[in-house]
Parts: structure tokens; sequence; C-alpha cells
């Protein structure tokens, strides 16, 4: 298991921002003349490192930039980062697929990558024809191909139409057929790219299964990338997060995700001011305080649909004996009105008003939220609406469920829900 | 993905690692035992490329025969009847088929070899394996092709031999025609991995390859024998690498053409530097292209 098979040492990858190469023949003939016949420099590119002090930063775009990492033997690596942090240009490079600018990459063994699913399949050819084709581009032989054929068409499902061709198939079909192609390689190292976003909720179930299977039974090393942090979560023991081409962090992974979800978490968790001039209000309610207080199982862990949310607000009140309630709406990001819930009526004088609300956890879907509050005069005219005072985000969490699509509905709440079994024999 | 295999290990001689990548690209690109893994894609590709060129047509694989069939057909009567430029002591027939058969094997080859990143941009870009393996399935498919049109033209020849009572070529002569082809086959191959560079770098370069290709065929001695060109202008046409191996395949097959041992040499070493320089070009900037396209 201690067996390093990659290593990634210093790997940068730089991209020229517009045309790559300068589009012209005549420029390119000048600048091969200058740098590889007189061993000048580049007259129209700089690499922007620190070896060529005089290079311009804004003509280039760091895909990746010292990037260090080592994969042993049986690891399943996640790769988690947002879009455009490198994640696709370092399984590329590792794939051979691309060079970098900078950096090695070393290994051991066969590499097969599956960045996206049908590479090399054409439309109009069989479905028989096609197994082949894309088998042999993918790395396959002959002989494994035609050894492993049966089970290629059982997992895909399309036996009866194995003459067809492709160009037929309903897009289902045609991505269960190209996926069981994949997923019969037998390389030492699989190099997986969000392979998730395509087929539907059976499918991608019987993917993760088999990704499953790989990496558990055969002890095979997996480099996989994923926005499901869910699935990243299942079915990865290491984590690496790529930030601007950069390695923001490795380690297990449980640990890089929370962080990663964090990170991103656009949180509006506290506001509060001292001075009533500059607090949101008018001149009947002026806020001094809204505060988000998630009540965490672990202090570092993100907020999920487990954690219960305290809602905390204090307003100044400018008017004597006035009835008072408080309304408090929460919205999902598209602007769905989750539920409007009210406070009770209090007769208050001047001076400052809190409140509290606490909405319980497993009860909201993962998304975002965000809150609004109203305050109300004898419970029907507004004095005031703090519009979107707070924001947060809930991430998904599930146990026991091996499936990784979005969870249907508005809320999520867990209901007593029971299965028994009431009588052993069939009619 | 193929079996990695050892490049550069310039920087570190270090016998842990089956394979490095660096940011060094190589010259000499692919190994040979690379290629030989993925012998059975490329294979399939000729497969591949067979099946869909004759999917959904009538006649299928007769296009194959239809094809030179037709050109020949038209060559004979514009440039044998209506324009009247002689063929030598050849019949028309036979001078025309021989011409357009190899011209078709090096405009084929050269013309689909020359778009190999443009056509596959997708592919390159999504999985690894030895970029030189299509232009070699796109080549081993044209040649197939050829010999199945190289069929046609022994059967007219035998036609000719036993009912016109034309003069059968002497078995030396016979044996230098799979040369001339083999050598035609490698130019269009070298030409094509060259410009299969240029195309998907600049895209005007298609444009110019199919104005090429056209003029090329005038400088070729398709339509004509080199022996009828004007002492003034022959230097031109001799010029032409391919000229000595047209002429080479006629005299082999047919009895008459123009052909020195001087004149085979320099279409034998152009054909040699070519396809070297070819093969440097393309594995060196191979790399760099992906990036591109």
């Amino acid at each position: 298991m201690s067996e390093l098979v990659i290593q990634i040492e210093k790997l940068s990858k730089v991209y020229r921002l517009g045309t790559i190469g300068t589009g012209y023949l005549l420029q390119d003939l000048q600048r091969w003349w200058t740098t590889a016949v007189r061993k000048q420099q580049d007259p129209f590119f700089q690499l922007p490192d620190a070896q060529f002090p005089n290079a311009t930063q804004s003509q280039a775009l760091w895909a990746l930039q010292n990037v260090d990492f080592e994969v042993k033997q049986g690891e399943v690596w996640g790769i988690i980062g947002s879009n455009g942090a490198g994640k696709s240009t370092l399984l590329k490079i590792v794939s051979r697929i691309i060079r970098p600018s900078a950096g090695f990459v070393r290994g051991r063994g066969k590499v097969s990558s599956l960045l996206e699913v049908g590479t090399g399949f054409h439309s109009e050819l069989s479905g028989r024809e096609n197994i082949y084709l894309s088998g042999y581009i993918l790395g396959m032989s002959k002989a494994e191909i035609r050894a492993k054929f049966d089970e290629i068409v059982a997992f895909s499902g399309v036996e009866k139409f194995l003459d067809t061709p492709v160009k037929r198939y309903s897009s289902g079909m045609y991505v269960r057929l190209a996926f069981a192609v994949a997923a019969h390689l037998e390389p030492d190292i699989l190099i997986i790219d969000e392979v998730l976003a395509v087929g539907d909720a059976e499918f991608q179930k019987k993917c993760l299964g088999k990704m499953r299977e790989v990496a558990t039974n055969d002890g095979r090393t997996i480099l996989f990338v994923s926005h499901s942090m869910q699935a990243i979560n299942n079915l990865c023991d290491k984590g690496l997060w790529l930030q601007h081409g950069k390695v923001r962090a490795t380690g297990p992974v449980n640990d890089v995700v929370n962080r990663y979800l964090i990170d991103n978490q656009q949180l509006k968790t506290k506001q509060s001011w001292t001075d009533p001039n500059e607090a949101p209000g008018n001149d009947k309610i002026r806020f001094k305080l809204v505060e988000l207080i998630p009540q965490l199982l672990q202090p570092d862990a993100p907020l999920d649909i487990r954690t219960p949310l305290t809602i905390r607000f204090q307003f100044w009140n400018f008017t004597d004996d006035i009835l008072i309630s408080t309304h408090l709406t929460l919205f999902s990001y598209n602007g769905d009105c989750v539920f409007d819930v009210a406070s009770t009526a209090t007769i208050c004088q001047k001076g400052v008003v809190s409140g509290e609300c606490t909405i319980p956890g497993n009860f909201l879907n993962d998304g975002s939220y965000y809150i609004n509050l109203y305050v109300l005069k004898d419970t029907t005219i507004n004095l005031y609406d703090y519009e979107q005072c707070l924001s947060f985000d809930l991430e998904d969490y599930r146990t026991n469920i091996q499936w990784y699509g979005k969870w249907w509905g508005v809320v999520r709440p867990t209901f007593p829900f029971f299965l028994t079994q009431t009588h052993m024999a069939l009619p | 993905m193929g079996q990695y295999h050892t490049q550069h290990m310039s920087i570190r001689t270090d016998n842990k690692w089956d394979w490095e990548i660096g940011s060094k690209t190589s010259w000499w690109g692919t190994s040979l035992p690379d290629l030989w893994a993925y012998r059975h894609l490329a294979s399939g590709l000729v497969r591949r490329d067979f099946l869909l060129v004759y999917q959904q047509t009538i006649l299928g694989p007769l296009w194959v025969l239809l094809q030179p069939l037709l050109t020949l057909i038209t060559y004979v009567v514009v440039f044998g009847k209506v324009v009247g430029i002689s063929t030598g002591g050849t019949p028309p027939v036979l001078f025309y088929l021989a011409g357009i058969i190899l011209w078709n094997l090096f405009n084929d080859t050269f013309t689909s070899i020359s778009s190999t990143f443009r056509d596959n941009a997708q592919v390159f870009s999504k999985v690894y394996f030895p970029r030189l393996i299509i232009p070699v399935a796109r080549l081993t498919g044209y040649l197939f092709n050829f010999g199945i049109q190289f069929g046609l033209l022994i059967l007219v020849l035998a036609y000719y031999f036993i009912f016109q009572g034309l003069p059968v070529p002497d078995v030396k002569w016979l044996l230098l025609a799979p040369v001339a082809i083999l050598l035609v086959g490698t130019i269009s191959f070298a030409l094509g991995l060259f410009f299969s560079v240029l195309t998907a770098k600049y895209r005007d370069m298609n444009y110019l390859i199919g104005l090429g290709t056209r003029l090329l065929m005038f400088l070729t001695p398709v339509i004509y024998p080199v022996g009828y060109v004007s002492e003034k202008w022959r230097w031109l046409v001799q010029l032409n690498p391919l000229t000595p191996l047209f002429e080479l395949f006629r005299r082999a097959l047919l009895g008459q053409g123009v052909v020195t041992f001087p004149l085979f040499a320099y279409s034998f070493i152009v054909t040699a530097v070519l396809l070297l320089a070819a093969l440097l070009i393309f594995n060196k900037q191979g790399d760099k292209l992906i990036d591109t396209i």
C-alpha cells in the first residue's frame, strides 16, 4: 500500500491568452528564427516566471502553478475545486494528453483516462463496432475486449441493439454503452473526470457502484474529479483541493472537503450596529443586530442539512406603547418562499427589542437560503422590512444512500417512515 | 491507455519510474513498441473508415472501382479524343488508368493525412494514444483501396496482353512496380504529416492544399508521358520527385516510360529526407498542437 505510483513535482501549465502561436506564419517563422536558430528569447512572448523577470503577467493564464503531490498504490484521490481551478488540466497532463509547461509527472504502471464518456464513438457504426473501436482507443487489446465483450454488453443492457448504428440509440443507451466499455478497462491507475454528470439516477448509481467495486476490490489507484462532494466523500480516501492552479489543501478526504465547503459558503451570518444612525431602518425601527447561530456538531464542520439554526435579532424601537410583532421568512435562492413564521405580538416601550427563532435540523433541503425580517405594528402594518438580512448555504449530508443526485424538494424532513413485512408468503 | 514508455530521462535517471512526463517535447516521439501496442487501433480505424465511406451508398465498395473508371472515361474522351494528347505507343486506356490509380493513391493519402489534427481534435484532447496511429491508419486504408484498383489494372492489362498482342514486360521491370508504389505512398504520407501540422495552425493552408494538389497533378506525368514534354520544360516536370516514380510504374507495367537511375535516386533521396523531416516535425509539434486545436 505504501508504494508510490505517481509523483507530481513542481507541475505548471501556462496558457497564453488569446491565440496560442501568433497565428501568423510570418511571425512564427520570425520567432522560430530568433529562439531556435539564434538562441535568443522569444520576441513575442515570455514566461511570467522568476527566470524571466521582465515578463508580462497579463498575457499568461496559469492553469497550474507549482503543483506537488504524491499518490500511493491503491489510494483513491478526489480532486476538488471551483471551475477553472486546474482540475481538468491536471488530469490531462497525467493522462499525457497535454504537456506541462514546467515540472514533472512520474509514475509506474499503465494509466487509463476517462475524461469523457464515449470518446472515439462514431454515430454511424453499430454498437458492436463501437465497443471494439472505443476499446482500442482507450488502450485495450483485441483479446482483452473479446474476453470482456459479453460482460460489457450485459453491463450496458443494449443486447438487442448491438448491430444497430448508435445514432439510432437513445442518449441514455448511448451513454450506458460508452461507460460500459470504459468500466471494463483494467489499468493500474484510473483517471476519471466528472463522469457522473451524465445519465439518469439509476445509471449514476451503477457507475458509482462499479467505481467503488474497482477501488475497493481490485485495489486500483484512482484520481477522480467531481463537483459532487457527496460522491467524493464516499468514494475517495484522499482529497486534493486546487484553487487558481495551486494546491490549497491535501489530506484525508473529509478534512479537505469540509475546508473547501466552508471556504465556499456564502455566509452573511452576523450584522451588528452600535450607532442607530447607521443602522438599517427608519424613524420607528432600527436594527441593532441580526445573527445566525448554527449548532454545529463539530466546530470546524460546514453547515449541513442536519444543523439546527438559531436566528437572533435586536432592534431599537422609537415608539412607546406599541404592539409589535415580527415575521421571519426564509427564501431559497431561486426566490421561493420556504416558510413564513410569525412571532408573538407584544406591547413594547422605547428601547431595544430582542427576538429569537430556531429552525430545527433535518428539516431544510440542501441549498442556498436567505432570510427576510419584517417588523409589524398591530400585526398588520409594516413598520420596516429588512430583506436579505442573513444568508447561508446548507450542504448535503447522506448516510447509507448510494445515490448522489440532487435530492428533490424544498424541505427534507425526516418524518417517521417505517417498512415492515406483514406476510411471508405470496398469494 | 497504453503502456507509457520512458521518455525524457535526461533530468533524472531514476529506474524507480516507468514513465515520466516533462515539459520537453520530443523529436523522436513515440517509440516503435508504443506504436505496436496500438496496432489494433490502427486496424480498427482502417475498418471504420472503410465502413463509413460506403455506408448508406447503393453501390457500396464498388465505388472504389467506379471512381477511377469514370475518371478514365473522362480522360480518354477529353485528353485522348478532344484535346488529342499523345500517350506514346501505349493504348490510352492503359496509360490513363495506370496514371489515375497511382495519382489517386498520392492525392487521397496526402489530402486525408493533412487534416489529421483538425479531424481528430476532439479525440486527441480527450485520450492519449500515439498520434501517428491516425496517419498510419489512413495510409493503410488508401493502400488497401489502391490494391483493389491495381487488381482492375492487372485485369485490363491481361486483356491487352492476350487479345491485343501488347508485349508482356520483363519480370525484372515488373518487380520495380511495388517500389514505385511504396515510394509514392511514402511521399504522400510524409507530405501529409508535414501539412497536418500546418493546417492545424493556419487555416488558410486548407485552400492551398486543394489548389496545390491540382497544380501538382499537371507537373506529374498523369495524363501525358514525360517523353513528350519539350526539352525546354522537361526539367520542371522532372524536378517533381513523383515524376520518376510515375514513369517507373508505367515502364514496369506497360513497357513505356523515361526513367534513369540518377532520376530514380533523386526521387528516393527526396522521399527519405521528406519522411524523416516530417516525422520529426509531426512528433515535435504534435504535443504543442493539442493546446491550440
